[in-house]
C-alpha cells in the first residue's frame, strides 16, 4: 500500500515539476535585480518571441492599441524604476518629463518639419536638460520632501503649459503631429505602432540591464541602501542620484515622443497629476528592484483601466478595491512574487492531496 | 605624516565632543584610537572623513588640507574607512559590494555602461578578479556569490572592510573593527590587519579590546571627554595614571 503511495507520488512530482520548469520560463524571477550576472536567458528571448507574434496571432485593433499604449506606459515605468527602484528615491513629477517629450516632438515636428526620427531623439535629450536643471537644486531632498518637491514641479509644468498658448497651444494642445516615420515607413496603423513601441521598449530594457549590472547600477543601489556607507568609498551620491533622475527622466521624454507621434496630440490634461502617481503605481505594483516587473505593472495596469472603463461610475472604486487586494497579496509586486506564490500554491495544493492521502 | 590633525575643536549645541586635539600618524604605522564611551572617538573619524565639518582646526593628509571637503572626494585621496554601526549594502552580493567598493576605480560613463561597450566589459572582468582577491584577503571567498544581508556580523565586518580596501586607501579608519566579535575571530581580524599593514598600508583604529590593541599598534592615543589624555607607545600609555583613572575608576 505504501509503495503504491509512493509511486503516485512520484509521478505527480515529476508533474509538478515540468509545471515550475515551464513556469520558471515565463514568469520574472523572484530576486532578479540582485542577479546582475545576467545575459540576454532563455526568459528574454521566451518574452521576445511572444512580443513579436502576439499581435499577429490576436488580430484585434482594439488590442493592438491598447498595447500601444502600455508599451508607451511600459517605458515610462522603467525609467521610473530607475530612480525609484534602483537608487530609492521618489519622484511624482515624472509625467511633466513625459509631457517635455511630447511637446518637443510636437514642435519640431509641426512647426519646423524636422523628422520624427530626429525629433524623436531631441525629445530625450529636451527631457534629460530638464531633468538636470530641476534635479541638480531639488534632489538634495529626501523622501517626503523630495516626493513634494517633484509633485510641484509636475504641477509648475503643467501650469506653464496652459498659460503659454504661442509655444505650447494652451489647454487645447496641439494637433496634427505627423506619425513617426523612418526612412520612408510610416507608422500609421496601430500595428506598425506596436512594433515601434516594444521595439523601443526592448532597446531600453537591453541598455538599463547593462546599466544595472555596470557600476553605474552599483552605485544606485548602493545609494539606495546606505548614503554613508556610498561615499565613504568614493561615490559622489549626489551625481548618482542626478544620474538616475536624468535617465529616468530621459526613457520619459522617449516616451512622450512616441506618445505624440502614436496620437498626433499633445494635450495638457495627459500630463497631470494622475499620470505621474499611475506611473508609480505600475512600479509599485509591477516590483521595485527588477526591470520586467514594472513593465508588466504597466501592462496590467493599462489592461485594467481600459476593462474597467465599461462599469463607468463604478469603474473606479473597483479599480481600487483590485489595487488593494494585489498589494496585500503581491506586496513585492506582481511581478516580482509572482512565480513565488504561484510555485507556493503548487505545493499547497500537491502537499495538501498527500497529507490527505496519507490519512487514510 | 600621513595623516595629521591639528587644534581641531567641535561642539555639538554646547556640549565640547572635541576641544583642541592635534596628533599625526606616521605612514606604514598603526595607530590606535582608545577611550570610554563617549569620548570623542567617532567624531574624530566623522570629521576625518568628512561626514562632519570641524569648528576649527585643520585635518591635513599627505601635507594635503582636507578639512571640509565632501567625504567621496577625501575618499578618492586615499582615506578608507568602515563604520561603528555596518553600513553594509544589504541589497547586494558580497562581491557586487566589493566591486562598487572599487567605485571610483574602474571608471566608465553612463552611456558606455548602458551600451555594455567592449573596454567596459574588459574593465568590469579585471575588477571582478581584484575582487576575489580582496575577498580571499579577508576569508570571505565562500561566500561571494551571497548577499551582504544574509551574512553572519563578523562576516559583514569583514565585508566592511574589504569593501574599503577596494578603494585602494593608503589610509584605513577602522571604527571598532572587533566590537562584537568573538575572541577567536578578534584574533584572526588582527592577524589579517597585520598583514596589509606589512604590505603598506597605514592603520588608524579605535577599539575597545584592550589585548587587540596593545598587540597590535605602535602608537596609542586616548581621549576622554574631548581630551587627549596621552600619546605614545601602548605600553607607557597603559601605566599612565590618567588613562588608568578614566578606564578603571570612573566608571
Amino acid at each position: 500500500m505504501v509503495d503504491q503511495v509512493q509511486k503516485e507520488f512520484r509521478k505527480r512530482d515529476l508533474l509538478y515539476s515540468g509545471a515550475l520548469w515551464l513556469l520558471s520560463l515565463i514568469l520574472p524571477d523572484p530576486q532578479l535585480h540582485y542577479r546582475r550576472e545576467y545575459r540576454i536567458r532563455k526568459r528574454d528571448l521566451f518574452y521576445l518571441s511572444v512580443l513579436l507574434l502576439l499581435p499577429l496571432i490576436w488580430k484585434d485593433v482594439h488590442f493592438h492599441h491598447l498595447m500601444v499604449l502600455a508599451g508607451i506606459h511600459g517605458i515610462l515605468a522603467l525609467g521610473l524604476t530607475l530612480f525609484l527602484g534602483y537608487a530609492g528615491q521618489i519622484s511624482l513629477g515624472h509625467a511633466a518629463f513625459f509631457g517635455i517629450g511630447s511637446y518637443t516632438t510636437a514642435i519640431l515636428t509641426t512647426r519646423y518639419a524636422i523628422p520624427s526620427f530626429f525629433a524623436f531623439w531631441a525629445s530625450g535629450l529636451a527631457a534629460s536638460f530638464f531633468a538636470y536643471l530641476i534635479g541638480k537644486p531639488i534632489l538634495k531632498l529626501k523622501g517626503y520632501f523630495l516626493a513634494l518637491a517633484t509633485l510641484g514641479f509636475g504641477e509648475i509644468f503643467l501650469v506653464m503649459v496652459r498659460e503659454s498658448p504661442g509655444l505650447t497651444g494652451g489647454v487645447i494642445g496641439i494637433f496634427n503631429i505627423p506619425f513617426f516615420s523612418l526612412a520612408g515607413l510610416v507608422f500609421d496603423t496601430y500595428l506598425k505602432q506596436y512594433y515601434l513601441v516594444w521595439g523601443v521598449l526592448s532597446g531600453l530594457v537591453l541598455f538599463s540591464k547593462n546599466l544595472v549590472r555596470s557600476r553605474i547600477g552599483r552605485a544606485f543601489l548602493a545609494v539606495a541602501s546606505s548614503e554613508d556607507g556610498a561615499s565613504a568609498v568614493g561615490i559622489d551620491v549626489g551625481r548618482v542620484k542626478l544620474a538616475a533622475f536624468v535617465i529616468g527622466a530621459s526613457f520619459a521624454g522617449l516616451a512622450g515622443s512616441l506618445f505624440a507621434s502614436v496620437m498626433s496630440i499633445a494635450n495638457p490634461e495627459t500630463f497631470s497629476l494622475n499620470l505621474s502617481v499611475l506611473i508609480v503605481m505600475m512600479v509599485i505594483l509591477g516590483g521595485m528592484g527588477n526591470l520586467y516587473g514594472p513593465i508588466a505593472g504597466a501592462i496590467f495596469l493599462t489592461c485594467l483601466i481600459d476593462g474597467l472603463s465599461r462599469y463607468q461610475a463604478y469603474s473606479l472604486p473597483i479599480y481600487g478595491v483590485i489595487l488593494i487586494l494585489l498589494l496585500i497579496f503581491f506586496p513585492d509586486g506582481i511581478g516580482t512574487r509572482l512565480r513565488v506564490r504561484v510555485i507556493y500554491l503548487i505545493s499547497y495544493w500537491g502537499r495538501k492531496k498527500r497529507r490527505e492521502k496519507v490519512e487514510i | 605624516m600621513l595623516l595629521s590633525v591639528e587644534g581641531i575643536v567641535k561642539h555639538y549645541d554646547g556640549v565640547r565632543a572635541l576641544n583642541h586635539i592635534s596628533f599625526q600618524v606616521r605612514k606604514g604605522t598603526v595607530k590606535g584610537l582608545m577611550g570610554p564611551n563617549g569620548a570623542g572617538k567617532s567624531t574624530l573619524f566623522h570629521l576625518i572623513s568628512g561626514v562632519e565639518r570641524p569648528d576649527s582646526g585643520r585635518i591635513c593628509f599627505k601635507e594635503k588640507e582636507i578639512t571640509g571637503l565632501p567625504t567621496h572626494e577625501i575618499s578618492r585621496l586615499g582615506v578608507g574607512r568602515t563604520f561603528q554601526t555596518l553600513q553594509v549594502w544589504g541589497n547586494m552580493t558580497v562581491v557586487e559590494n566589493v566591486l562598487t567598493g572599487m567605485h571610483s576605480v574602474i571608471r566608465g560613463g553612463l552611456l558606455s555602461c548602458g551600451l555594455s561597450l567592449p573596454w567596459i566589459k574588459k574593465r568590469e572582468e579585471a575588477a571582478m578578479k581584484e575582487a576575489k582577491d580582496i575577498l580571499e584577503l579577508l576569508g570571505l571567498f565562500g561566500r561571494w556569490k551571497w548577499f551582504a544581508s544574509q551574512l553572519s556580523y563578523g562576516e559583514q565586518r569583514r565585508l566592511e572592510i574589504a569593501r574599503a580596501l577596494a578603494a585602494k586607501p593608503e589610509i584605513l579608519l577602522l571604527d571598532e573593527p572587533a566590537a562584537g566579535l568573538t575572541y577567536p575571530e578578534a584574533k584572526q581580524l588582527a592577524d589579517r590587519l597585520l598583514r596589509l599593514r606589512k604590505a603598506g598600508l597605514t592603520l588608524f583604529l579605535i577599539e575597545h579590546h584592550m589585548g587587540m590593541v596593545m598587540g597590535m599598534a605602535d602608537e596609542v592615543a586616548v581621549l576622554n571627554n574631548g581630551e587627549l589624555l596621552a600619546e605614545g607607545p601602548p605600553d607607557v600609555v597603559k601605566n599612565n595614571p590618567l588613562v588608568i583613572e578614566a578606564y578603571m575608576v570612573r566608571r
